[in-house]
C-alpha cells in the first residue's frame, strides 16, 4: 500500500521542463554585457526621442536672430545652431525622424524581402526564376545613384518622409530576399514540410506556420544589421540634401551644417552632437546585432 | 572560363538596356527638360521656343525620343550639357581623372594597409596589438564615411593643418610640374584613406581571420614537424593560401568605390564624377545625369562581373558553368 502511494506521489511531480531554443536565446543574450549595455543605451534614446515634446520646450521650427550660433551654456545645452535653435532640442527631435526612418525602412525591406524570398524558394521553377531574375535587377542599381535620382523626381509631388522611406525600402529588399530564398530552400526539403503538405496544408500555411519560423532567427539578425545601414542611409542622403526635407530635423539635417567651412571649423558644437548620436547609435545596434547573433546560434558556446 | 565569361558578358547587354530604360523614364518623370540647354538662350520669344522645342524633338513620342537617346549614347554623343553648354562626355572626360587618381589611391591604402594590420593580428591573434587593430576595424566598419569625413576634416585639416581641406590641386601651381603632382597627392590623400576605411576594416578582419583558420590546418602541422623557421611558414605557407580569397574583393570593391565617391567627393569638395553627378542632379542637367548613371552602373555591373571571375580563377574548386 506505502510503495504504491510513493509512486503515486513520484507521478505528480513535475517533470524537468527542457529549455525551448528561445528561452536559451534569452538568457544567453541576457548573459552578454556589451550587448544588454547597448539595448539600455538604445532604449534611452529611444524614450528621450519619443518623448521629445514633453521633454523639451524650446520651438524647433522658430527662427531666433537674436540667439544665433550660442556657444553651449546652462540655458542652451548644447547651444544653438545658425537660425537660433536649441541644438539639444533639434537633437532630441532629430533622433525620432531618424528612428522612424530607420525602423520604417527596416520593416518594409524584411517585409518585402520575406514574401518575395520565401515565395521564390518554396514554389521553385518558373516563379523562382522570374523572381530571381527581378532581385538581380534591382540589386544591380547603384544604390546611392537611384535613391538621389528617385528622389529628386518625386520630391515635391508628395509627403517627402514618406517618399525616402519608400524609395529606400524599394531599393533594398534584394540582398533579404535572396537570403530567405536560400534558406527556405534548404528548410523545405525536410519531412514535416511534406508532412504538413500531405495532410492538405494551404501554401500560404506551410510558409507561415512552419517555414518561416524556422527562418526567423536569421530574419531577425538580418534585421538588426538592417536597421544599422537604415540609419546610416538616413543620415547619409540627409547630410547631401537628398534625404529627409530640410525643414524637417533630423540626425543627417543636422549635420549638412558641417557642409560650411565656418561652422565645421568654428562651431563645432552645431554638428558635434548629431555626428556622435549616429555613430554611437549604430554601434549599440551593430553590438546588440552581434549579441543576437551569437545567442540564436545554437552552435556558439558564450 | 572563357565561355563563361563570354556569356557573363553577352548577359550583362539586356541588363543595361534594362537600365538605360529606367534612367530615361526616371529623367523624363523629372520636371523640366534639358531644352534649353540646346537653344539660343537670348531668344526668348515663346514662338521660338516652341518651334525648336518641335524641331529639336521634344514632342515627338516618348519611345521615339528614347531610341534618338540611346544610339546617339551607343555612339559616344551623350548630348549637351544644359548647364555647361558643351558635351557631356567633355565634362565627364574632364573630371574623370580626378575620380580615378581617387579610386587608385584608395585602392592602395586599402591593400597595403590591410595586408600589415591583418597580417600581424593573424600571427598575434588575442594579444594587445590584436586588440587594438580589432577595435580598429569596428569603428571602421560602423562608422559611416561622411562621418568619418567630417571629423577628418575638422582634425586633421582644420585643427593640426595637415591637409587642404578641399579640391583636388593647389590652383596656383603649373600643371605638369613635380611640385604639381605632390600637391595632387597631398589633396588626394585624405579623401582616399576615408573612402578606404571601410575596405581596410573588413579586408583586415577577413585576412586576420582566414590566417588564424589556415595555421590550424594540416599542412601547416607538417611544415612544423619537418622544422621550418616560423616566419617561413607564415611567409611561403599561410600567407600565399590567405591572400588569395582577398584578391576576390576587388570586384565588390568597384562597386563600393562608386557609391563612396559620391559622398567622399562631396564632404572634400574633390572635383570628380561623385560631385559632378551631385551637381547634374540638383540643376537638372539631364544629359550629364543620364551620362553618369549609365556611366556607374556600367561600373557596378562591371565590378560584380570581375568579382565571379576573380572567384573561378582564384579557386578552380568553384565551377563556373
Amino acid at each position: 500500500m506505502q510503495v504504491t502511494t510513493v509512486k503515486e506521489s513520484q507521478l505528480k511531480l513535475k517533470p524537468v521542463k527542457s529549455t525551448s531554443p528561445w528561452a536559451l536565446a534569452r538568457r544567453k543574450f541576457l548573459r552578454n554585457k556589451l550587448a544588454m549595455a547597448s539595448l539600455l543605451f538604445l532604449i534611452i534614446v529611444a524614450i528621450l526621442s519619443f518623448l521629445a515634446p514633453y521633454l523639451t520646450t524650446q520651438d524647433i521650427a522658430r527662427i531666433n536672430i537674436g540667439e544665433m550660433s550660442l556657444a553651449p551654456s546652462g540655458e542652451h545645452w548644447l547651444g544653438t545652431d545658425k537660425s537660433g535653435r536649441d541644438v539639444f532640442t533639434r537633437l532630441l527631435y532629430g533622433g525620432r525622424i531618424s528612428l522612424i526612418v530607420g525602423i520604417s525602412c527596416t520593416l518594409l525591406v524584411i517585409l518585402m524581402g520575406t514574401v518575395i524570398g520565401a515565395m521564390a524558394g518554396y514554389f521553385g521553377g518558373i516563379i523562382d526564376s522570374m523572381l530571381m531574375r527581378f532581385t538581380d535587377f534591382v540589386l544591380t542599381f547603384p544604390f546611392t545613384v537611384f535613391v538621389i535620382v528617385l528622389n529628386a523626381v518625386f520630391f515635391g509631388k508628395l509627403n517627402g518622409l514618406l517618399v525616402l522611406i519608400l524609395v529606400i525600402s524599394f531599393l533594398s529588399w534584394g540582398s533579404v530576399a535572396r537570403i530567405v530564398r536560400s534558406k527556405i530552400l534548404a528548410e523545405k526539403e525536410n519531412e514535416y514540410i511534406m508532412a504538413a503538405i500531405s495532410i492538405g496544408c494551404s501554401p500560404f500555411k506551410v510558409i507561415v506556420k512552419h517555414l518561416l519560423p524556422n527562418v526567423l532567427s536569421t530574419i531577425i539578425v538580418q534585421g538588426t544589421i538592417l536597421f544599422a545601414t537604415m540609419i546610416v542611409v538616413e543620415s547619409g542622403l540627409s547630410y547631401l540634401g537628398f534625404g529627409v526635407p530640410a525643414e524637417i530635423p533630423s540626425w543627417g539635417n543636422m549635420l549638412s551644417s558641417a557642409n560650411e567651412p565656418d561652422v565645421l571649423q568654428s562651431k563645432p558644437w552645431i554638428w558635434i552632437p548629431p555626428a556622435l548620436a549616429i555613430t554611437f547609435t549604430i554601434l549599440a545596434i551593430n553590438f546588440v546585432g552581434e549579441g543576437l547573433k551569437d545567442a540564436l546560434n545554437p552552435r556558439s558556446r558564450r | 572560363m572563357l565561355k563563361y565569361t563570354i556569356r557573363r558578358i553577352l548577359g550583362m547587354i539586356p541588363m543595361l538596356f534594362l537600365i538605360s530604360i529606367v534612367v530615361f523614364s526616371l529623367a523624363k518623370l523629372m520636371p523640366g527638360d534639358s531644352l534649353s540647354g540646346e537653344i539660343d538662350p537670348a531668344n526668348t520669344d515663346p514662338q521660338y521656343i516652341a518651334e525648336m522645342r518641335d524641331k529639336l524633338g521634344y514632342n515627338d513620342p516618348v519611345h521615339e525620343q528614347y531610341l534618338r537617346w540611346i544610339s546617339n549614347f551607343m555612339q559616344g554623343d551623350f548630348g549637351k550639357s544644359t548647364r555647361y553648354k558643351i558635351p557631356a562626355s567633355e565634362i565627364i572626360a574632364e573630371r574623370m581623372p580626378n575620380t580615378i587618381f581617387l579610386g587608385l589611391m584608395s585602392l592602395l591604402i586599402t591593400y597595403v594597409f590591410a595586408f600589415l594590420m591583418g597580417s600581424y593580428a593573424g600571427r598575434k591573434p588575442y594579444t594587445l596589438g590584436d586588440n587594438f587593430i580589432s577595435a580598429f576595424n569596428y569603428i571602421g566598419l560602423a562608422l559611416p564615411s561622411f562621418i568619418a569625413g567630417v571629423f577628418a576634416i575638422y582634425i586633421f585639416a582644420f585643427n593640426l593643418g595637415w591637409f587642404p581641406s578641399n579640391g583636388s590641386v593647389d590652383i596656383s601651381l603649373e600643371q605638369g610640374t613635380l611640385s604639381y603632382w605632390i600637391s595632387r597627392f597631398h589633396h588626394v590623400l585624405l579623401p582616399a584613406i576615408v573612402l578606404g576605411a571601410l575596405s581596410t576594416a573588413s579586408y583586415t578582419q577577413f585576412l586576420r581571420n582566414d590566417i588564424i583558420e589556415n595555421t590550424r590546418k594540416d599542412y601547416v602541422r607538417t611544415a612544423r614537424a619537418k622544422g621550418t623557421p616560423e616566419h617561413k611558414i607564415y611567409r611561403s605557407h599561410i600567407m600565399r593560401n590567405s591572400i588569395i580569397p582577398v584578391v576576390t574583393f576587388l570586384g565588390i570593391d568597384i562597386g563600393l568605390l562608386v557609391s563612396g565617391a559620391i559622398i567622399t567627393e562631396t564632404i572634400f569638395t574633390y572635383p570628380g564624377i561623385g560631385q559632378l553627378f551631385l551637381s547634374s542632379v540638383t540643376q537638372r542637367d539631364y544629359p550629364v545625369l543620364m551620362a553618369i548613371t549609365m556611366l556607374l552602373s556600367f561600373l557596378t555591373l562591371f565590378g560584380n562581373l570581375i568579382a565571379d571571375i576573380l572567384y573561378g580563377i582564384v579557386d578552380p574548386r568553384i565551377r563556373l558553368d
